[in-house]
């Protein structure tokens, strides 16, 4: 195949932008010429509501501010998650029978929803920040648990004979051998996570709040506004997107000697 | 010195016993480079990680300069045939990883790490990350981490069984080049007789499972040797009658 650009970069980025142009050209055709301009304004509408509301109050907020809402609380209950998963995974992933013991609970709430903590939230902890810091925090914390646990059990075994074989004791051996080698699978249960915390903020402001990205989706549902809704919905992709490139650059700063090539 | 006297090993799988090493006894002299040679898949990295102390003898006992052996020890320094490498450390750190353990200053460690990594030839590849070397390389890595820490024992696991033709010819010559300049006590693992016969004072071969010891040959051609002389094609020839096919 004939090389068309100078480098993969360059090539993604324009690929990224073919694919984003495409979409909107497709959103606004099916909005002319479809039936669904009764329900879906255009996507220009959208953008054009978007740019307004950067500096035109919603509800008493610019939207970056509402977004900012989001993120105060995601990184409240995200950075909960973190300082207690990441070190009960690790102490999981260390020892045989606190990880016999604990892991069949964490393998059981596994596959329960972090919204599904929502009712209870409310219950314990009122409608206040609490109960929202607490779903955010439930909806992390599993997969950020798991996956430390995951890294710290897999440590190559002849790693650890060799770091021995050096002189390396067991309290040496956890924190440069355990640890380093289980940085890559933390990262991947932190990279889940974020994108769970992300989703439980949104579900947790759609329930009852003032401000927020999930409350701009709700009033917009209640007073009829399909424009302000996709526009929230909108704003939600893009910070989510930010954040997961956001935590990848971390990573690959972190983990540079796990990444193949130059 | 390393003295094994009659070391066995049995491994229980389900009530089924698996008789891997049968009455070993051997020696290997302060500085000699003795090269264990055997074929097949069994029983020599056992042991290996029985000298290192990494796994234990069912009856028998080995002693390494006059101590039983009960445990890893940085006296006793092993090359890995998968070179395990740490992946997260750089060259130097790698290298250097043995004086950390033994709380040797940020400095000192530095200039240790950096006569072994200038002795086995990677000079300049001291911030390279394992995964960027080539597998010659990450041999010669996992040859100066186990010099730097300074032991008077080095194993030698199968060292070259993952490189290719060429690659193995040149380490060869590199450890012997390395063992020439800094001498140690060598317990040196292969199934190669060409290697066996490069490299050693001494070869001891070993017999298929359950491993005993077969044969002894003192290899007394001088220093660095040639692969294609008279002497050495004619030790070899005589070596491979008594290497049991595994066939």
């Amino acid at each position: 195949m004939k090389k068309k650009f100078q480098n993969s970069k360059t090539e993604t980025v324009v690929y990224f932008i073919c694919s984003l142009v495409g979409l909107l050209i497709v959103w606004q055709l099916a909005v002319s010429f479809t039936s669904l301009q009764k329900v879906m304004p255009s996507p220009f509408v959208v953008l054009g509501f978007i740019g307004q509301s950067l500096t035109q109050k919603i509800g008493g907020k610019i939207l970056p501010l509402h977004i900012l809402a989001s993120l105060k609380r995601v990184f409240v209950g995200y950075f909960l998650a973190c300082i207690i998963g990441i070190p009960l995974g690790i102490l999981m992933g260390c020892s045989k029978t606190g990880k016999a013991i604990v892991k069949p609970i964490f393998e059981l709430l596994r596959p329960i929803p972090g919204l599904a903590w929502i009712p209870l939230a409310i219950l314990w902890f009122g409608i206040g920040e609490t109960s929202k810091y607490f779903i955010i925090c439930v909806s992390a914390i599993v997969s950020i648990i798991l996956n430390a646990y995951a890294g710290a059990s897999q440590v190559d075994q002849t790693l650890v004979g060799a770091a021995r074989m050096l002189g390396a004791k067991p309290a040496q051996i956890f924190l440069y051998i355990t640890l380093p080698a289980s940085v890559p699978q933390i990262f991947a249960g932190l990279q889940v996570g974020l994108s769970s915390s992300w989703m439980a903020v949104i579900a947790a402001e759609m329930i009852r709040a003032n401000e927020g990205a999930g409350w701009i989706i709700t009033t917009g549902m209640e007073s009829g506004n399909t424009v302000q809704i996709l526009a929230g919905m909108i704003s939600i992709g893009l910070v989510g997107l930010l954040l997961a490139s956001l935590l990848r650059l971390i990573e690959r700063g972190l983990c540079s000697w796990n990444i193949q090539g130059r | 010195m390393i003295s094994c006297k009659h070391v066995s090993k049995t491994f229980e799988n389900n009530g089924q016993k698996n008789e891997v090493l049968k009455d070993i006894s051997l020696e290997v002299a302060e500085n000699e480079f003795v090269v264990i040679l055997g074929p097949g898949q069994c029983g020599k990295t056992t042991l290996v990680n029985i000298m290192a102390g990494l796994d234990h003898e069912t009856a028998g006992s080995v002693t390494v300069n006059g101590k039983q052996v009960d445990g890893p020890a940085p006296e006793r320094g092993v090359v890995y045939q998968k070179t395990a490498l740490f992946p997260w450390l750089t060259v130097e750190g790698n290298v250097g990883f043995g004086p950390k353990m033994a709380g040797l200053p940020k400095k000192e460690r530095k200039e240790k790490a950096k006569h072994y990594i200038d002795l086995v030839g990677l000079s300049g590849f001291e911030k390279s990350y394992p995964i960027k070397l080539s597998g010659g390389m990450r041999q010669r890595v996992g040859i100066a981490r186990a010099y730097c820490n300074n032991p008077s024992v080095l194993l030698m696991d199968e060292p070259f069984g993952h490189l290719d033709a060429q690659t193995r010819y040149l380490m060869q010559e590199e450890v012997e080049r390395i063992w020439s300049q800094d001498k140690r006590t060598v317990v040196f693992i292969t199934n190669n007789i060409e290697e066996a016969l490069y490299l050693a004072d001494r070869i001891i071969l070993l017999s298929n499972c359950p491993t005993t010891v077969r044969n002894e040959f003192k290899i007394d051609l001088p220093r660095p040797r040639d692969y294609i002389s008279p002497e050495f094609l004619k030790l070899r020839e005589e070596i491979s009658k008594h290497v049991e096919t595994t066939e």
